[in-house]
């Protein structure tokens, strides 16, 4: 009986003939909506490129970008396919601190291009999105600090925080008591994503970071509009960078 | 990486799990993560048909319809690998049934345009889907659009989800082709069949004789009866069906045939056959009729083939969403009536009983809490005889009547008690004043073994003959029992003894080492101590019930934690026998004994966490014991 059923569906389907993609819809950063984000645009219908960088090291003046990741979110879903992920010839020295933390050798970095070379790719694939990440302040000190040797400019693109986010969500949560709980809290995106049941696999690597920070800001798409905050401008009003 | 991260978990979920590799990756490289917090309704009823197929990756959902009036349906419950909207995106109309997130879901969803490519390109993907999605919409929307009718319930429903392998009756009766007619029929009337199969010299089937073919061919035409039956007998190609069919392509193929009787084929050998006759039991609303059987059988030799299709009358039960309860609860009423019936035909082989006696059982068949096939436990109480000569002949018959019913209800494929709780053992089988001092002895000198006994004999209940004698057992019991705190507090030691396994699911309390390792034996960990928590309560309050969730409902207007938690522990029965049912019928299905260990890995989440809610739950009221009784300490 199934297998009838099966044929008759299929055979109603063949006027569908599919397009089928066996590599990812499109290449990073040559979709996106035609115009820039209004701040007028609902939270959910926004596009967000969600990313990380790695670095040779903490120093905001000695250190730069070693690898960067990053990952869409429209219309609340991540697609899996298109991700932005390379890893940067350092123009700083790679320390063994660093090294350990985000795994990648000095032989692999310097085989890789330069952030130059990178610099207009990553710009194309985060085209009309606004930039989310977490503590994105750093990156984004980082990423200016490049563009302003590459080209003398800086990202324009609005930036959010996830951490100022989530610290804005806990301090309206119902229960009182749980903000001061949470006062202490390990604000690291290990302890977020963990906090939301989110797996994270390989942290430290800059697209797997991006892609955990991805789910957390899936959730506070969902969170933020039940609080209030509708638009893009409120969330830029609270947490933006 | 990402990709490599969906890939591997598309690795261990069917139909995905079926591709190669290289398939996966182009999949999984069109993938969307979605995230839906808990009561998210995903898809909505006649709504718009879903662009995507989603596949949960972490959490619950809940498929369901809503009648016109008004009521859930619940359809299905789906959580970690399995597939949503799947009907909704082939066809091309609206969708068909709400799915809810009922817990927080995260979820990835396939494209339209990915899960149409499959589905041309392979069929083991579209059967996959096919048959999780539709089978059980067709299942549960077929029993609503008949709820309304009482009599035909789910009944031309079952003709569409039960395989007719589950209905064949798998002992088929032979005979070789050189044998005369008058012996095919002989054997037809011996063994009561209405279809002879005949065999050649190799014992394949060459050809069938039914009642039919003896009426039409034989009487009609008045051929003689030494003439050897394979003059009569329908030839090849013989009607066929395979185990897996639906049953109502086997009864689409015996209307076109013009037979009444079909060979069902696994995998191309003879398993069995099909009758008109077991797709009435079946249309009839099975259960009742079942009864029906069994009161119009006058020999135990026809009893057998009844008890043995009382698992099927579980496996349909289950398909047609029956709660634990009911279903324990008609599996007891036939297997009260196949003791009635045993019963009966005892009374008439030895004479009516010279004195009145009253036939009890207890254990799991006295709470009414019977699954598959469970040991006799019975016993018998008679009336009290001054007489000594009367008192001797009662005892010589009602020794030889329980002896029959032990033998009769082993062949009827009831396995005898290894505790030797039986009727047939004097202990078991005595006058109404010898039980009630046997109950007071136990209730009085309370020893870990009065304790044993008094926890399977307190379950008891009469089935047959002077129910008043039962009765009065339990009478005695109740005024025995009152202000017995001694005996109450070696009945709480036992009760808590036994923890359920608490804590997070993968700390379930295990078997450590052997067959069970790293199992989770249901019955001793989580179903008895629910049991025993609910009897003792039963027993302090002195209450006749013996079944666990008439007691919980007698004890919440009485017993200040079951007031509390009786709606919750009635769920948790409810679930925890549920779960074992679902597990023993599997088992049967693959030929295996049925047992009650289960591999907590295999739960789904949901489930993991029922589970885990429910033994929180029972570790509670024996809390509340070991409050009251302080077990372990002297008093």
């Amino acid at each position: 009986m199934l297998r009838d059923l099966a044929k008759q569906l299929l055979e109603g389907l063949e006027g569908l003939q599919a397009r089928i993609y066996s590599t990812p819809t499109s290449l990073p950063g040559q979709r996106g909506p035609e115009s820039p984000t209004d701040p007028d645009t609902l939270l959910r219908e926004a596009r967000y490129v969600v990313f990380d960088t790695e670095l040779t090291g903490l120093s905001r003046r000695k250190d730069s970008v070693v690898s960067l990741g990053a990952v869409l979110v429209e219309n609340g879903r991540i697609p899996l396919g298109e991700y932005f992920y390379r890893v940067v010839s350092p123009r700083t020295a790679l320390t063994g601190k660093s090294v350990v933390i985000h795994g990648i050798t000095p032989t692999e970095a310097s085989d890789s291009p330069t952030i130059e070379a990178l610099l207009p790719e990553f710009m194309r694939f985060c085209k009309n999105s606004i930039l989310v990440g977490h503590f994105v302040g750093i990156d984004k000190h980082f990423l200016d600090m490049e563009l302003k040797q590459f080209n003398g400019g800086r990202f324009r693109q609005p930036m959010i925080d996830t951490h100022k986010a989530n610290t804005w969500l806990r301090n309206r949560r119902d229960n009182p008591c749980a903000f001061h709980e949470c006062q202490a809290q390990d604000m690291s995106l290990a302890a977020l994503a963990t906090s939301y049941g989110i797996t994270a696999q390989n942290a430290h690597n800059a697209l797997d970071d991006a892609y955990v920070t991805a789910q957390v800001w899936q959730r506070f798409l969902w969170e933020l509009p039940l609080l209030g905050l509708e638009r893009v401008r409120d969330i830029l009003a609270i947490a933006g960078v | 990486m990402i990709i490599e991260e969906a890939v591997a978990f598309l690795k261990k979920v069917p139909p995905f799990q079926f591709l190669e590799e290289g398939r996966l990756h182009s999949i999984a490289l069109n993938l969307a993560l979605e995230f839906y917090p808990k009561d998210t309704l995903i898809h909505r009823q006649n709504g718009p048909p879903s662009k995507h197929l989603g596949i949960i990756k972490k959490g619950a959902i809940k498929v369901f319809v809503v009648t016109e009036d008004g009521e859930e349906v619940v359809i299905d419950y789906r959580s970690e690998g399995a597939t949503f909207g799947f009907l909704s995106l082939i066809g091309k109309d609206k969708v068909r049934s709400n799915v809810m997130a009922i817990e927080d879901t995260i979820a990835y969803l396939l494209n339209k345009e990915i899960v149409h490519q499959l589905l041309t390109s392979n069929p083991d993907v579209t059967e996959f889907l096919l048959k999780a999605h539709l089978a059980t919409y067709i299942d549960k929307t077929y029993k609503e659009m008949h709820s309304k009718s009482m009599f035909h319930g789910g009944s031309d429903r079952l003709l569409f989800t039960t395989q007719v392998g589950e209905l064949a009756t798998k002992m088929v009766i032979t005979a070789a082709s050189t044998a005369s007619i008058q012996d095919a029929a002989r054997i037809m009337v011996t063994k009561k069949v209405s279809a002879l199969v005949i065999t050649d010299h190799d014992g394949q089937p060459a050809g069938m004789v039914t009642d039919r073919d003896l009426r039409d061919k034989v009487v009609a035409q008045g051929l003689v009866i030494s003439e050897p039956v394979s003059a009569i007998m329908s030839k090849p190609p013989l009607i066929t069906v395979d185990a897996r069919d639906f049953c109502f392509e086997a009864i689409l193929r015996m209307i076109r045939h013009n037979v009444h009787h079909v060979l069902v084929l696994k995998e191309n050998k003879l398993h069995g056959i099909v009758t008109n006759h077991d797709f009435m039991i079946l249309q009839g609303a099975s259960p009742l009729s079942f009864a029906k059987f069994i009161e119009n059988q006058d020999r135990i030799s026809s009893l057998v083939p009844v008890s043995a299709k009382i698992n099927r009358v579980i496996d349909l039960l289950l398909k047609e969403g029956a709660k634990a309860s009911n279903i324990t609860k008609i599996i007891s009423e036939l297997n009260d009536r196949i003791v009635r019936k045993v019963l009966t035909i005892a009374e008439k082989q030895y004479g009516p009983p010279p004195v009145p006696y009253c036939w009890i059982v207890y254990g799991s068949e006295g709470r009414k809490e019977q699954t598959f096939r469970t040991d006799q436990d019975n016993g018998l109480i008679f009336q009290d005889v001054e007489d000594s000569e009367l008192r001797t002949r009662a005892e010589e018959y009602f020794a030889s009547l329980a002896i029959f019913v032990r033998d009769a209800l082993t062949t009827c494929g009831f396995p005898l008690c290894p505790g030797d709780y039986m009727a047939a053992n004097p202990l078991w089988r005595k006058p109404l004043s010898a039980w009630k001092e046997q109950f007071a002895g136990w209730v009085n000198t309370p020893t870990s073994e009065a304790i044993l006994a008094s926890v399977i004999l307190f379950d008891f209940r009469g089935v047959h003959g002077e129910l008043a004698l039962a009765e009065q057992l339990r009478a005695h019991l109740s005024h025995l029992s009152r202000q017995k705190d001694m005996f109450f507090k070696h009945m709480a030691d036992m009760v808590v003894a036994t923890r359920p396994p608490l804590g997070f699911f993968k700390t379930f309390v295990v078997e450590k080492n052997g067959e069970h390792k790293d199992k989770l034996n249901l019955k001793i960990k989580c179903l008895a101590p629910l049991i025993n928590v609910v009897r003792l309560f039963s027993l302090e309050e002195g209450l006749p019930e013996t079944s666990t969730l008439e007691r919980i409902q007698a004890l919440k207007d009485r017993h200040p934690i079951i007031r509390e938690l009786g709606d919750d522990l009635e769920h948790a029965l409810e679930f925890i026998m549920l779960l074992r049912i679902h597990h023993q019928s599997a088992q049967i299905e693959a030929g295996e004994e049925p047992n009650n260990y289960i591999d907590p890995e295999k739960l789904s989440n949901l489930e993991k966490n029922t589970l885990q809610t429910s033994c929180k739950l029972i570790s509670k009221a024996q809390e509340s014991i070991v409050r009251k009784y302080s077990p372990g300490t002297v008093m």
